[in-house]
């Protein structure tokens, strides 16, 4: 399906896929943060932000073409903006809004690119993001692709057995029921999966395949970012 | 109205991420030791549902169709507490994985449709789902969650100093009052699919929240009122705030 693209990327091999969870999320967080709060996105940042950008796809061996395209998702969004912007007669905020939406959203495809969303949610809890949080996302992720599959075949039986469509107040209950079905049989679903994990040791964790303990390597990683961060912002 | 990253002044997402996330944590800690973990896949399985719901369109009429939002809905399944989990998890998956909505930005809209969408869906049940006017009341709450959710987000861009003249915005507030009603019409249906199918809603849940509620909308309803403030006068009324409490650098460095 289509987003399980991120996670064939994810489950590639490199150096910034070898890399410490923690470490690639403060470091996408520090880069998230850099762009948002340069007061004024000149050429020359971001010239800098995107060669930056585009040296961690390289080095993760992410595919460029594809990863720029589903980054423009955020397009449509700040595109509307960004014409409101321009029609205000603020054109540099236009072009910020647009650039900082799009290498912000690049970051963050780099980050889900090059780490697997379970040690992504695993450096979040060590970093005291809230554990029940982390853990419903976790089975968000895990059953999403399960219920749409399910929505799917809804969809497909009734379209198959109404040839066109009903009168309005038809449509509608229609849908409750539909959507109150849907969440019964989720309802159902929680229930069979939660009994059938703890049957097979379930004990509040996901495993990680090749847990990994922060190593010299990350340091070093996370050394070399801010050295070259703090002499950008020196040298500017 | 999912806010991406470089569109809010640091002021605005550092304070909303800072009182949001802190809020969802608190709230997360308290669902957990009241239910423990054997609540996190039901908790998960409702968030994939609202995703896969979200695939069905309903018809509007003139070839036009919307979805559901869920935030009301799933604070009517869930209670509010359990809702503001599910709702901060759906966010922060999108941002994530979808790009819908940024990672910096993830404390504005946890703000505007975990926090504040959740309250306004579930308060009018709260007080007026137990009598005659029960339909009424779900049809409150599906049509609140989604206004309260887009008046935040317009009034955080506001004071982020993002230029929305007044034409747009009297577009964006009638598109989102369209938006609103269907969502109204929606959970609406969708609790009555769920009463055909012999199934209830959330208990109520007990008085310890009703403070806590409150500070939120309290918190909520301050943040649009500055928000409108500077939609009118002031393009810039949060910098002049700072400026007065001593807070604030040099003007023009946002």
């Amino acid at each position: 399906m289509h987003h399980a693209v991120v996670d064939r990327w994810s489950s590639g091999h490199s150096l910034l896929h070898a890399r410490d969870g923690r470490v690639k999320v403060l470091v996408c967080l520090g880069f998230l943060a850099a762009v948002a709060t340069t007061p004024r996105l000149t050429a020359l940042y971001a010239a800098g932000y995107g060669l930056a950008a585009l040296a961690a796809v390289m080095v993760a061996r992410l595919p460029l073409g594809a990863l720029l395209v589903r980054a423009a998702v955020v397009l449509p969004f700040s595109g509307t903006f960004a014409l409101v912007s321009l029609l205000a007669g603020d054109s540099p905020r236009a072009v910020a809004l647009l650039a900082k939406s799009y290498l912000s959203a690049v970051a963050v495809l780099i980050l889900v690119g090059s780490t697997p969303l379970p040690t992504i949610l695993r450096s979040l809890e060590r970093l005291r993001a809230p554990r029940l949080v982390v853990l419903v996302v976790q089975f968000l992720y895990r059953y999403l692709f399960v219920l749409t599959e399910e929505v799917l075949r809804m969809k497909q039986a009734r379209d198959c057995r109404r040839v066109r469509r009903a009168p309005m107040k038809e449509e509608w209950r229609l849908l409750g029921s539909m959507l109150g079905t849907l969440l019964l049989r989720s309802f159902e679903r929680a229930e069979r999966m939660y009994q059938a994990m703890l049957s097979r040791g379930y004990v509040g964790e996901f495993p990680v395949f090749a847990p990994r303990r922060f190593s010299w390597r990350d340091l070093a990683f996370l050394c070399g970012l801010v050295v070259i961060v703090a002499a950008t912002f020196r040298w500017s | 109205m999912h806010i991406p990253d470089g569109f809010l002044s640091a002021p605005v997402w550092l304070s909303l991420d800072a009182a949001g996330l802190s809020l969802v944590g608190y709230l997360a800690r308290q669902a957990q030791r009241e239910s423990g973990e054997a609540w996190a896949p039901r908790l998960g399985v409702l968030g994939a549902f609202v995703f896969a719901a979200q695939m069905i369109n309903f018809p509007v009429g003139v070839g036009t169709s919307g979805h559901l939002v869920g935030s009301a809905l799933l604070a009517l399944v869930l209670g509010p507490a359990a809702a503001a989990v599910v709702m901060t998890a759906i966010l922060a998956l999108q941002a994530l994985i979808f790009q819908d909505g940024g990672v910096l930005a993830l404390g504005a809209n946890v703000v505007n449709m975990a926090l504040a969408g959740v309250l306004a869906g579930y308060l009018p049940f709260r007080w007026w789902g137990a009598g005659r006017f029960r339909q009424f009341a779900i049809f409150l709450g599906g049509f609140f969650s989604v206004l309260a959710a887009a008046l935040l987000a317009i009034a955080e861009l506001r004071l982020s100093g993002v230029p929305i003249p007044a034409p747009v915005l009297w577009i964006t507030l009638g598109l989102f009052t369209v938006t609103a009603t269907l969502e109204g019409i929606i959970t609406v249906a969708v609790v009555r699919g769920l009463d055909r199918l012999g199934l209830g809603l959330a208990p109520q849940p007990g008085a310890r929240y009703a403070r806590g509620l409150a500070v939120v909308g309290l918190a909520c309803a301050l943040l649009a009122v500055l928000g409108g403030l500077a939609a009118s006068r002031h393009p810039d009324v949060l910098e002049k705030l700072l400026e007065r409490l001593g807070l604030a650098t040099s003007r023009g460095s946002q």
